[in-house]
């Protein structure tokens, strides 16, 4: 296992020929969002690079991450873990378990020590020593804060790993909370969402193999290309929004002709996510074009941002709209005013962050 | 007497330790250890919460088995306020039942549990002409014939069919031998490959066999596109408390359910089939006939024992549980327990399970005698009714080595984060073994009456397979083959389930009904002040149940007992050992530093440990608090 090989390598070596490898390279340069005129960096990242190493460790978690990872459709999962990174590490994949597994869990630690990616998929439960999540018969804590000293790079995937998820809600019994605080100074990609989009999670990914950096980030260490908008921005139903037709209730005539769904609760006016514009399974849908408010499931703490069923200002900074003095008839007039100062309180918030944003952080190699 | 500790135990969900005692001599395993080594505490996240919204956090207990929860809490919910959700919601949320549990189960074999039985290694020593001979074979003596009575037929011939050519098999073969040769073996390091249970199937087989592992991973996200159109995304689709959010209207292009809509949802369910019949259900018969054939019919355990189920799949819309409802239309109806199938049907004892033993505080308990939770207030062997459940984590250190490094938990104290659930005081296996086993008990005693069209195909189904093997039911079901067999055998019953559904959603729209949400409950004022609810339903891994108490609008209290936690729970001292400890004793083991057969017959239950190892509602107990203001960022409060 000493040999590491680039993507052109292993096209190479299973005999796939120079025009599928760049025609590979096209597809990927459109699936990561990038220009065409990006071509030729793709190209020539997949000639030199090496297959990067990763290993995917579990804490607190549901395993629809890794469930979301496996519907990719481009690239395909197969592709993903056969050909583009070599995936040494997997509770959910890995033919090995018990000790020979953990013994080449350090096996691979040392020997890939300062390059291997380090996916981490679920929240940390720091309670009590962290006994509530116990692997190979120790602490999760532990095991991810030893395997991350020797990362490159660290993907936290899903909003549990970002900022603690579902476990970390009120009253927090575990003590849970995202990765960040547990891997040093590692450089960070950020992947919220619950889970995140298939696409964006292989596509994360996929850019740390072709490009060996990370992919540019915003403030809160979320790859721009895919948490660059609000879900409210690329909405296809932004223009009834605009046009003030909302759905009033569940299944009513609004809901029937696909209108917004503000005032059901819908929270894409405040997350950031491609929901709208990659949207699931390359465009099928997503929630809210199969009729379901958005719950924002890629907002840090969303779970105690709750009831889903209120809208918006209810409970975020602008306090209840329903008690600013305006009787029911003029409330929605009220609720888009607001909405209108929510957007530019956010994209105020947002330029602040992306001040403070460091420069791109390259792994190191 | 050699120890043996699997830790952790993966290409399951969740986290999962066992431990074995092995006679070195005769391979017999004396003692088995199950542990569920996490948990998250959900329900206790669930109280004060606005009950509309339990079905979106409840979900989140698994994304393997998404929806299940989901499915269960809305059952709940609705039992509790009385609402009956309209004909095209029940439909739907059948659909998306159906299309989970086959996704599930595909994924199950494939992906989690095919490296057990085949190697990469050995499909190398293949001959690709002879593999593909072998496809052809395959395909004419393992197909099962069983459709259901579905009318409508949109496909003209199935489009997903095994390819049976040596050129293909030649890819796939020079592609393993590519990965192999490089020495970045990736996904398929540190397994024990050369264990000898590898060689009990011909190379061919295997080569068939990973290749169709690898189709599948590609394969089986389109199981669920239903999901992405109904309920908006997978994993993790959206719900609404009284019918779904997916408005029907043939009349509106942004229609979240139109015409081109459902065609996409009719695709998936035409694919799903053919991938089923022509992939996954020939595969398991092929391999578990040849391990039969070799005499490997153990494993059963519990099973033999003792089996439970609560019935499922209503054939039109219910208003509760709590009132019998659920109970009275069901298409799969084994809803009670089998006891004593291992000595055959005759001398099998059935009980029903009806909605009054759902309640009753004698008949479902659970114990903590084992687990790492004490009852404060009473004996340290008592049982309790999830309603009165009491959560009070008292962790105590393993037997050897320390709380954070663990040697060996200890069997004669606490060594689990599952608690003990009971029927009777008795302990059950769960899942699409005992649904099997209950149906076709029922049948032979001639108490199932005239059966469904689902129940006939069940029937039919064990028929044919034991004409198959040459082998008793009551044989071959209550094995390690046999429950990873029936597991297929319910993904063609739930394909054509996927199909009647739907027949009956286009029959319902037709009709001129385009309803899918009964929101006269919406609003919490037409609540009671009080208003308990049970969801119970079929998930993937078995009988999983779900309680609600609804008190001034808000979630007072949430209970649900788990499939996973019926099957790997710790043991009863009175009871005994749990389904996955009593399958681990009722293996072999060769080489016990290498226990494959451990592994795989643990994985034979599809393994879903974050499921299983969640928290019950602990009233008023002080916890420690993480503050997670998104504007100071996380702390703990000590």
């Amino acid at each position: 296992m000493d040999k590491r090989e680039s993507m052109w390598d292993v096209y190479l070596r299973k005999g796939i020929s120079r025009r599928s490898f760049l025609k590979g390279c096209a597809a990927l340069t459109a699936m990561m969002g990038l220009s065409t005129d990006m071509l030729s960096e793709v190209v020539e990242a997949a000639e030199a690079k090496p297959l990067p190493v990763v290993i995917w460790l579990h804490g607190h978690e549901c395993t629809g991450c890794d469930e979301s990872f496996l519907r990719s459709a481009s690239p395909l999962a197969s592709d993903v873990v056969l050909n583009n990174i070599d995936l040494e590490y997997s509770h959910v994949l890995s033919a090995g378990s018990g000790e020979p597994f953990e013994a080449h869990l350090e096996e691979t630690i040392q020997k890939y020590a300062g390059q291997y990616i380090l996916a981490v998929e679920g929240a940390v439960s720091t309670k009590d020593n962290g006994i509530y999540c116990m692997t190979g018969g120790k602490p999760f804590v532990q095991t991810l804060q030893r395997v991350a000293k020797g990362a490159a790079a660290v993907i936290a995937y899903g909003t549990c790993a970002t900022s603690g998820g579902i476990q970390a809600a009120n009253p927090n019994p575990t003590g849970s909370s995202g990765i960040s605080h547990f891997i040093g100074d590692k450089p960070l990609v950020n992947v919220p969402g619950c889970p995140p989009i298939p696409e964006v999670m292989t596509g994360v990914i996929m850019h740390v193999a072709l490009f060996g950096k990370l992919p540019p980030l915003d403030g809160d260490g979320r790859p721009k290309q895919f948490y660059g908008n609000r879900i409210h921005d690329t909405c296809y139903r932004r223009p009834f929004f605009d046009a003030g037709l909302f759905a009033e209730s569940y299944d009513d005539k609004g809901s029937k002709a696909g209108w917004c769904l503000y005032k059901l609760g819908c929270r894409g006016p405040e997350t950031y996510n491609s929901c709208g514009n990659m949207r699931w399974y390359q465009g099928m849908s997503y929630p809210i074009q199969s009729g379901a408010p958005c719950i924002g499931c890629s907002n840090a703490h969303f779970w105690d941002e709750a009831p889903f069923s209120k809208r918006l200002p209810e409970y975020g900074p602008l306090g209840d709209i329903d008690k600013i003095g305006a009787g029911l008839a003029v409330a929605t007039g009220v609720g888009v005013v607001a909405h209108g100062a929510l957007s530019t309180i956010q994209k105020k918030k947002r330029q602040e962050a992306e001040q403070a944003e460091h420069d791109e952080k390259q792994v190191k190699k | 007497m050699k120890h043996v500790v699997v830790d952790p135990v993966t290409r399951i969900e969740g986290h999962l330790r066992v431990e074995v005692q092995v006679d070195e001599a005769s391979g017999k395993v004396q003692d088995a250890i199950s542990s569920g080594t996490a948990w998250r505490g959900l329900e206790l996240v669930m109280n004060d919460r606005d009950p509309r919204d339990a079905w979106a956090y409840i979900q989140r207990i698994c994304g393997v088995c998404t929806t299940a929860h989901a499915l269960a809490s809305l059952r709940a919910v609705e039992d509790a306020l009385g609402i009956t959700i309209p004909k095209n919601a029940h439909y739907i949320r059948s659909i998306m039942a159906a299309s989970q549990t086959i996704q599930d189960h595909v994924i199950h074999f494939y992906h989690l549990h095919a490296l057990d039985w085949v190697s990469p290694l050995e499909a190398l020593k293949a001959d690709p002409i002879a593999t593909a001979h072998l496809q052809s074979v395959v395909l004419q003596n393992y197909k099962l014939p069983f459709t259901g009575p579905a009318k409508i037929d949109t496909e003209a011939y199935p489009k997903e069919f095994p390819q049976a050519a040596p050129e293909y098999f030649d890819t796939f073969k020079k592609k393993i031998q590519a990965i192999v040769e490089s020495g970045q073996l990736g996904i398929f390091a540190a397994q024990w490959w050369d264990h000898p249970d590898y060689q009990l199937l011909p190379p061919e087989v295997h080569l068939l066999a990973v290749t169709h592992y690898l189709e599948m991973l590609d394969k089986q996200r389109e199981i669920v596109i239903p999901h992405v159109i109904l309920g908006g995304k997978n994993p993790h689709p959206h719900y609404m408390v009284g019918g779904m959010p997916c408005s029907i209207s043939l009349d509106d292009g942004n229609a979240p359910l139109n015409t081109a809509r459902l065609n996409i949802v009719d695709r998936a369910i035409n694919t799903t089939r053919s991938l089923v019949n022509n992939f996954y259900l020939p595969d398991v018969l092929a391999i578990g006939a040849l391990y039969v054939q070799k005499g490997y019919v153990d494993g059963g355990g519990l099973s033999k024992e003792r089996v439970l189920g609560f019935g499922d799949y209503p054939d039109e819309p219910f208003s509760g549980a709590s009132d019998g409802s659920y109970f009275k239309n069901q298409l799969i109806r084994c809803n009670g327990v089998v006891e004593n199938f291992g000595k055959g049907v005759a001398q099998a004892v059935y009980t029903e399970l009806k909605s009054e033993d759902i309640t009753s505080p004698e008949v479902l308990t659970e114990g903590v005698e084992h687990a790492w939770y004490e009852y404060p207030g009473h004996k340290s062997d008592e049982s309790l009714h999830p309603w009165d459940g009491i959560t009070s984590a008292k962790f105590a250190g393993p037997k050897e080595g320390t709380e954070t490094d663990w040697k060996a938990l200890n069997e004669q104290g606490k060594y689990s984060w599952l608690k003990t659930p009971k029927w009777r005081g008795k302990l059950c296996e769960v899942g699409p073994l005992a649904r099997y086993i209950i149906i076709y008990t029922k049948a032979k005693k001639g108490v199932l009456g005239e059966p469904t069209w689902a129940e006939k195909m069940i029937l039919d189904q064990i028929d044919a397979v034991s004409k198959v093997l040459k082998l008793q039911p009551e044989v071959w079901m209550p094995t390690m083959v046999g429950r990873t067999a029936v597991r297929a055998l319910e993904a063609q019953v739930n394909s054509e389930m996927s199909r009647y559904f739907f027949d009956k959603l286009i029959a319902n729209i037709k009709s001129g009904d385009t309803k899918v949400a009964n929101t006269d409950k919406w609003d919490p004022k037409t609540w009671p002040k009080e208003a308990k609810g049970v969801g119970l339903y079929e998930a993937p891994r078995g009988a999983l149940s779900h309680w609600i108490v609804i008190k001034n609008g808000k979630t007072a209290n949430y209970q649900a007992i788990v499939p996973t936690t019926w099957n790997a729970c710790p043991r009863d001292d009175k009871a005994g050992h749990g389904a996955y400890e009593q399958a681990m004793m009722d293996t072999k083991v060769k080489i016990p530093d290498k226990p494959l057969e451990i592994v795989k017959v643990v994985r034979s239950f599809d393994p879903c440990m974050a499921c299983a190892t969640h928290l019950y509602n602990a009233k008023g107990e002080k916890i420690k608090v993480v503050t997670t203001d998104p504007y100071t960022g996380t702390h703990v409060e000590e």
